[in-house]
């Protein structure tokens, strides 16, 4: 009983991540993405919102991560 | 039709008969490691990754021989048998420094550089293909150390890998098929049929494992299979249990470490049984999460873990089907 419910708790943390991983990919197909599209092909520029889309990707890594560990810690305390 | 019914029974006849010959020469050549989730500790060999590296090669060269040259499957072939190779010489020779692993793990990306396999736009959910041209080389490079060592460490309880690894090729065939791409489904049923084969040797109580030969040959395949089908938004669903036991891993650890660095173990083992560390400082994993608060069995934890691979499966579809253009 006890591991189903701890394995329902990892399947809401996977949910999360996954409507995370969704709103993301939709911030960034209005926003990074279009931009991207439609720049002159300075590199600069191109890098610069490479580095944003990396750092929006990390956040929601962290941001997953920051989750499960405080989940984690309730769980164990 | 009949050329990929023939390469799944290829794939499937070759792993079957071959993992119990690599099985005695893993004992043989004492290439073994401990099941540690076992009270009597067993040696077990871990020479399953050459049997899937032989009837999955094999398989697809037949498929090459039969249907003709592609340069897709080509830098398949090679991308994962570079992966292979590093894996075997870490079996052999003993783990490679954790911070030199992934640099070596980037050469098996050269294969689909060189021979120009990829396509610099790749398809996100809601806005279809977009154009990264210059970072995507860089992307292709970075993915396999990361999916190889995700797959890596997964392998960590009898037939956690096998599993794990049948769902994510059941995503990427039944995307394939909704969209009619060829190397994608002929990969995934290569790979499903080995996979299947292997699962009967490795599942619990493991007769063989897959070494690192095994699990960074799987974690190059399902790189290659994506980038060359142009499915990566699929891939990174379908290894959602993989990301989160590797980036929980690395941030808890703050920063790539081996195993032996450690100072507080994720688990701990009574009597066969396995519990998570209560140490706030324990590196956080999957298994650990699982075990939260009770005593598991090695078996019980793996159907659990392969729950999660088939719901991250089914999500995978859905997010092609849902939003993909």
């Amino acid at each position: 009983m006890s591991l189903l419910r701890n394995t329902l708790m990892v399947l809401i943390l996977l949910t999360i991540a996954w409507v995370g991983f969704i709103f993301i990919t939709f911030v960034l197909a209005y926003t990074l993405f279009p931009a991207l599209e439609y720049t002159d092909g300075s590199l600069t520029l191109g890098l610069l919102r490479v580095a944003v889309g990396i750092a929006v990707i990390m956040l929601w890594i962290y941001g997953w991560y920051t989750l499960t560990k405080m989940w984690l810690r309730k769980m164990l305390s | 039709m009949i050329t990929l019914f023939m390469v799944f029974i290829l794939s499937l006849i070759l792993v079957i008969l071959l993992t119990p010959i690599f099985i005695k020469i893993g004992r043989r050549l004492n290439l073994t490691g401990a099941d540690i989730h076992k009270p009597s500790k067993p040696s077990i060999p871990k020479t399953g990754g050459p049997t899937l590296v032989i009837g999955v090669i094999s398989s697809l060269t037949v498929y090459l021989f039969v249907q003709g040259f592609s340069t897709e499957m080509v830098a398949l072939i090679y991308s994962s048998l570079i992966a292979a190779l590093i894996g075997l010489i870490e079996d052999i020779r003993g783990e490679i420094n954790p911070k030199v692993k992934p640099a070596l793990l980037i050469i098996a990306g050269i294969p689909i550089l060189a021979l120009s396999a990829y396509t610099p736009r790749p398809v996100l959910p809601f806005i279809g293909a977009t154009r990264l041209t210059k970072i995507y080389p860089f992307l292709v490079l970075v993915s396999y150390p990361v999916v190889c060592n995700a797959v890596n460490s997964i392998d960590v309880l009898n037939g956690s890998i096998s599993f794990t690894s049948i769902t994510f090729f059941t995503a990427v065939l039944v995307v394939s098929v909704i969209h009619g791409f060829e190397y994608p489904s002929i990969v995934s049923v290569v790979m499903l049929a080995a996979l299947v084969g292997f699962a009967i040797y490795n599942k619990y109580p493991s007769r063989v494992f897959a070494g690192n030969s095994g699990s960074l040959f799987i974690g190059a395949v399902m790189v290659s299979t994506a980038i060359i089908g142009r499915i990566e938004v699929v891939a990174i669903i379908a290894l959602l249990p993989h990301i989160m036991n590797e980036m929980h891993v690395i941030f808890s650890m703050r920063g790539l470490k081996s195993a032996k660095q450690y100072n507080s173990r994720p688990i701990i083992i009574e009597n066969g049984l396995i519990t998570a560390n209560p140490d706030e400082k324990a590196p956080i994993t999957l298994v650990r999460m699982l075990s939260a608060k009770i005593k598991a069995r090695e078996d019980s934890l793996v159907k659990s873990i392969s729950l999660l691979s088939l719901y991250s499966m089914i999500l995978a579809i859905l997010t092609n089907i849902l939003f993909m253009r």
